[in-house]
C-alpha cells in the first residue's frame, strides 16, 4: 500500500472508534506530523523555521499550527496537487488569491462529516425532509460548504428533499410551498443553508407577513456567519427571528462551524444561550492560544483558535485561525472573527493606508 | 483608583451626566468619570467660553500667556509635584505604555513648552510676537494685529499621552476659546492641564473647556461647529472627512490626518565606530510609545556600501530592540492587537520561502520584530508595536518614486547622512512631500516650533487685521492737532 493510503486508512479506522483517550490521539497526531513533515516541503520548511523537527515534537499540543493564510500562498498537500479529486477553495481573498484545501480524494473528509452529522444533527432520526438554502456541489465544485450540503441531502435527506435557490437567490415560492406542506403534513422539516441566506429568507418572510409552525423534530442548521453580507444583526436576535418565523426552538437551531481548512467540523446544540458552546468529534482537538507567543491562554481567557483535525491526512493537521475563543470544560465559545485593528496614536494603520493606496496606479 | 476627566466653566449646572470609562493596567485599574454634557449644557459652555474669551483672555498680554503656561508646565515637569506623580502613576494604567517610557517621554515633551520655547513658537510664526496684543508696524507700510478667534474646537485622538497639548497651547497663546474633545483612550491629561492653568491664574476659569462626547453624534458636531470660528481635527482621514461634512464653509477647518514616518541612512554613517549608535538612536525612535506616533518610524532604509552593510545595520537593530525589551518592555497588546501582529510576522516569514535572503529576526515572545527586505523594495506602512522594516538601497533615486505616490501621508524621515547629503536629501524629500527632516533618535520629539505636517501653529489659527497706510495717512489729516 502507498504511504499515503496506508496513513488514511490509519485515520479512517480512529474515526471509527467510539471515542479516543489523549493518548490516542496523541499518538495519532504524530504519526500524521511526521508524515506531513516528510512528505510536504513547505510545510516542512515551516517546521523548520519554527524549530519544531520531530526532535521536538512530543504531543499534538507541539505542532506548530499553520495560519490559515499559508494556504493562501503555498500549496499545503502531500500527494500530487494537480491530481487531487476535489480543491476546496477559501471564499476570503488577499489580494485575489484563495486559500486551496487540496484534497486527493474526499474519502475522510464524508467519513467524518456523515459520523458528526449524524451524531450532531440528525441525533435518533434516521432520515428528514431538507431543503438547502445554499447552491449546489456542481453550481460551486471549489465550495466545500456545498459539498458538505451535498452530502448531507444524500445520506440523511429523504427523496422529497430540495435545493431551495435559483438563479437570483433564494427561490422563494419553493420554500413557502415547503414550509406549508410541512405544516400541513405534520412531517419534520430540516432547513439547511449558509446564515446570510437564512437572513435574506427572514427579510422576505417579515415582508410578506408570513409566519410558520414547523412541526416537532423539525431543526435548523446555519453556518458561516453574516457580518458585512446582510444588515446589522446580533447573533441574539437571529436566532429569536429565526425562531419565532418558523416556529422551531432555539434548542434545534444548530449552528455549524466549519473552515475551508479543515476536514471536520464543529457543532453546537441550540442556541438558547448566545454565543453557544462549541464542540467537535473525538478526532479534532482545539487549543486557545496567545498569537503572540503560541502559549495558551489561562482557561476561561481570551485567546486564538487552534484546531487540531485528524482529518486533515493531506494537507496539514494543525491550524492557526483568525478566530476568537474562550476554552471551557466541553468545549469552547466562538467569539468570531478578529476584527482588524486601528493605531492607537497618530500613526497610520496599514487599512487606511491600503485604502489611501487604492487610487493609484501600481 | 477613580479620576474625573475633563474640564468645565462655571454654568450654573451641577448635574450632569457621567460616562464611565474603565482602564486596566499591569497592576492597578482605574476609572474615568467624564461628564457627558446635553444639548443645552453644551450650547451653555460655549456661550461662556466664547464671552471670557472675549472679555478677559482678549485682555491678557501674549507674555502674560506665556508667564502662566511656562509655570504650569515647569509644575509638570517637577518631579515631586502632585500633578506630575499623579501622571505617572495613572497614565501607565489608561495608556499600557510602560512607566519609564511615559516619564521620559512626559518630560522630553513637555520641555518644548516653558517659556523660551514658546516664545520661539511665537518668532517662529508671527516674527514680531507683539502682534497678537496691539497693531504693529509692517514693513510694506502699515499696521497689522493678529487676532485669535472667539472658539477654536479641537478634536483630539490617540492614546499618546500630553499630545493634545500642541493644539491647545497654540491655542491659549493665540488668545482664543477653546473646547477640547478628548478620545477616550487618553482622556486625561488635557483636563488636568486645564485645572492646572486656573490653579495659577483663576481668571482663566471660563476660557476653556475640556469635554467628551461619543465621536460621529452628528447633531451635536455640526451644532459646536457652526458656533466655532476654527476645527482643528486629529485622526484617520475617514473620520476627519466625516468631521469635514459636518463643517459649515464658513468655520475653518484644520485636518491633521494620520501619518507615516521613516528613517534613511547613508553609507557616510556606516563605519564600525558610528554605526551602532545610529542603530542605537533608531531603535529609540521604534521603542518610543511603540511606533503609535505621526512621526514614528515604520521602515529604515539604510545605504549599501558602507562598513556596515544593511543586513547587519538590521541584525544590530534586533539586538538593540530586544535590550529595550528589558528596560521598557512593551506595552501589553490586546488580543486583536496580538493577531495581527502575529499575522504580518506570519506573512513576512512566509514570504522567506519564496525570498530566503529576506530575514525576519524577533525573539520567542513576539515583543519586537525586524524585518530584513531586499527582494522587493517598497513602501507600506509596518503593523507596528515594535515592528521595523529594513531596506537596503543604492541611490536615494531607486527610493524616492517608492515613496513618492504616498505624499499624502508623509511626514518625518529621520536621517544620519553627512552635511552635503542631508541637504540634498532634504530637497529631494521634501519635494515628494517630506516636512520634517530630523536625526536618528529625535523622530519622536519634535522641536519647539515645528512645522506640524508643514503647516503653522499659529499662523493658521488666527485672522491678520490690516491698517492699511491709505488709512493711517488719511487720519492725520482729521487729528485734533493738525495744522
Amino acid at each position: 500500500m502507498k504511504p499515503h493510503q496506508d496513513i488514511v486508512q490509519q485515520v479512517a479506522q480512529f474515526i471509527q472508534k467510539d471515542r479516543s483517550e489523549e493518548t490516542d490521539f496523541n499518538e495519532m497526531a504524530l504519526r500524521l506530523y511526521s508524515y506531513q513533515y516528510q512528505s510536504n516541503l513547505p510545510y516542512r520548511t515551516f517546521c523548520m523555521q519554527k524549530g519544531k523537527t520531530p526532535r521536538m515534537v512530543k504531543t499534538w499540543r507541539d505542532i506548530p499550527p499553520v495560519p490559515i493564510n499559508a494556504f493562501k500562498e503555498v500549496t499545503l498537500s502531500c500527494t500530487d496537487s494537480e491530481k487531487a479529486a476535489a480543491i476546496f477553495m477559501t471564499s476570503g481573498t488577499t489580494q485575489g488569491i484563495k486559500g486551496k484545501h487540496y484534497h486527493p480524494d474526499l474519502q475522510l473528509f464524508d467519513q467524518s462529516m456523515i459520523a458528526n452529522f449524524k451524531e450532531r444533527f440528525m441525533k435518533k432520526t434516521e432520515k428528514i425532509r431538507m431543503g438547502i438554502l445554499f447552491p449546489t456541489e456542481q453550481t460551486m465544485p471549489n465550495s466545500s460548504l456545498a459539498h458538505y450540503l451535498a452530502l448531507a441531502v444524500n445520506e440523511f435527506g429523504t427523496d422529497g428533499s430540495h435545493y431551495l435557490m435559483n438563479d437570483s437567490g433564494i427561490d422563494i415560492e419553493r420554500l413557502l410551498e415547503e414550509l406549508r406542506r410541512a405544516e400541513e403534513t405534520g412531517e419534520p422539516y430540516a432547513l439547511l443553508g449558509a446564515s446570510f441566506s437564512f437572513v435574506h429568507m427572514l427579510e422576505e418572510l417579515e415582508r410578506m407577513g408570513k409566519t410558520f409552525a414547523l412541526p416537532k423534530g423539525s431543526r435548523i442548521l446555519d453556518t458561516g456567519g453574516f457580518k458585512n453580507q446582510s444588515k446589522e444583526l446580533s447573533l441574539t436576535d437571529f436566532y429569536r427571528l429565526l425562531s419565532d418565523a418558523l416556529g422551531v426552538k432555539r434548542s434545534n437551531c444548530i449552528n455549524m462551524y466549519g473552515m475551508t481548512e479543515l476536514s471536520t467540523q464543529f457543532y453546537d446544540d441550540g442556541n438558547e444561550q448566545i454565543p453557544s458552546v462549541k464542540s467537535g468529534p473525538h478526532w479534532i482537538r482545539t487549543r486557545v492560544i496567545n498569537p503572540l507567543t503560541g502559549n495558551e491562554v489561562p482557561k476561561g481567557e481570551r485567546g486564538v483558535l487552534v484546531h487540531c483535525d485528524l482529518g486533515n491526512a493531506n494537507s496539514v493537521t494543525t491550524i492557526l485561525t483568525e478566530d476568537v475563543g474562550v476554552e471551557l470544560d466541553h468545549g469552547f465559545l466562538l467569539l468570531g472573527r478578529v476584527q482588524g485593528t486601528e493605531a492607537k496614536g497618530c500613526s497610520i494603520a496599514a487599512e487606511e493606508f491600503l485604502n489611501g493606496a487604492k487610487g493609484l496606479s501600481e | 483608583m477613580k479620576e474625573r476627566a475633563g474640564y468645565l466653566p462655571d454654568i450654573g449646572v451641577e448635574e450632569f451626566e457621567i460616562k464611565t470609562l474603565s482602564f486596566q493596567g499591569k497592576e492597578a485599574a482605574v476609572e474615568v468619570e467624564i461628564p457627558l454634557l446635553n444639548r443645552e449644557q453644551m450650547d451653555k459652555v460655549i456661550e461662556k467660553v466664547k464671552k471670557a474669551s472675549t472679555e478677559t483672555f482678549k485682555s491678557f498680554s501674549v507674555s502674560d500667556i506665556v508667564h502662566i503656561i511656562d509655570q504650569a508646565i515647569a509644575r509638570l515637569l517637577d518631579r515631586s509635584s502632585p500633578h506630575r506623580q499623579k501622571a505617572e502613576t495613572i497614565l501607565p494604567i489608561v495608556t499600557g505604555y510602560d512607566a519609564e517610557i511615559i516619564r521620559l517621554g512626559l518630560t522630553s515633551y513637555l520641555k518644548t513648552f516653558r517659556k523660551h520655547e514658546l516664545q520661539r513658537f511665537l518668532v517662529e510664526d508671527l516674527g514680531n510676537p507683539f502682534m497678537l496684543d496691539d497693531f504693529q508696524p509692517r514693513v510694506k507700510g502699515g499696521f497689522s494685529k493678529a487676532m485669535g478667534p472667539e472658539l477654536i474646537t479641537h478634536i483630539w485622538s490617540g492614546n499618546v499621552p500630553a499630545l493634545p497639548l500642541w493644539s491647545l497651547i497654540s491655542g491659549l497663546l493665540v488668545k482664543a476659546g477653546n473646547i477640547g474633545k478628548v478620545p477616550s483612550s487618553e482622556p486625561l491629561f488635557s483636563g488636568w492641564f486645564a485645572h492646572l492653568l486656573v490653579e495659577i491664574e483663576p481668571k482663566l476659569a471660563d476660557c476653556f473647556a475640556v469635554v467628551w462626547w461619543k465621536g460621529g453624534d452628528e447633531e451635536r458636531e455640526r451644532s459646536i461647529f457652526t458656533q466655532s470660528d476654527v476645527v482643528v481635527g486629529y485622526g484617520g482621514n475617514e473620520s476627519l472627512q466625516s468631521l469635514q461634512s459636518r463643517m459649515p464653509v464658513t468655520t475653518r477647518f484644520l485636518p491633521f490626518g494620520h501619518k507615516i514616518s521613516f528613517g534613511m541612512v547613508s553609507q557616510s554613517s556606516l563605519d564600525t565606530r558610528k554605526a551602532w549608535q545610529s542603530v542605537h538612536r533608531a531603535a529609540l525612535d521604534v521603542i518610543r510609545f511603540d511606533q503609535q506616533g505621526c512621526y514614528s518610524p515604520h521602515i529604515f532604509y539604510v545605504q549599501d556600501g558602507g562598513n556596515v552593510s544593511p543586513r547587519e545595520f538590521a541584525r544590530f537593530m534586533a539586538h538593540e530592540l530586544e535590550n529595550f525589551q528589558t528596560t521598557y518592555p512593551r506595552r501589553g497588546l490586546s488580543i486583536e492587537e496580538s493577531v495581527s501582529l502575529s499575522t504580518w510576522r506570519q506573512k513576512e516569514e512566509m514570504n522567506l520561502f519564496t525570498h530566503p535572503h529576506n530575514e525576519v529576526l524577533g525573539n520567542q515572545t513576539g515583543d519586537w520584530t525586524v524585518v530584513y527586505e531586499e527582494s522587493d523594495i517598497h513602501f507600506a506602512p509596518s503593523c507596528l508595536n515594535r515592528v521595523i522594516k529594513v531596506m537596503p538601497f543604492n541611490k536615494i533615486d531607486d527610493i524616492l518614486p517608492v515613496i513618492a505616490p504616498h505624499r499624502t501621508f508623509l511626514q518625518t524621515a529621520g536621517i544620519a547622512a553627512n552635511p552635503e547629503e542631508l541637504f540634498k536629501w532634504a530637497e529631494q524629500l521634501g519635494k515628494i512631500g517630506v516636512t520634517r527632516i530630523t536625526a536618528l533618535g529625535s523622530m519622536t520629539s519634535p522641536e519647539a516650533g515645528w512645522h506640524h505636517d508643514g503647516r503653522f501653529n499659529l499662523l493658521d489659527l488666527v485672522t491678520m487685521v490690516d491698517i492699511e497706510s491709505s488709512a493711517k495717512e488719511a487720519s492725520e489729516q482729521f487729528a485734533p492737532y493738525i495744522d
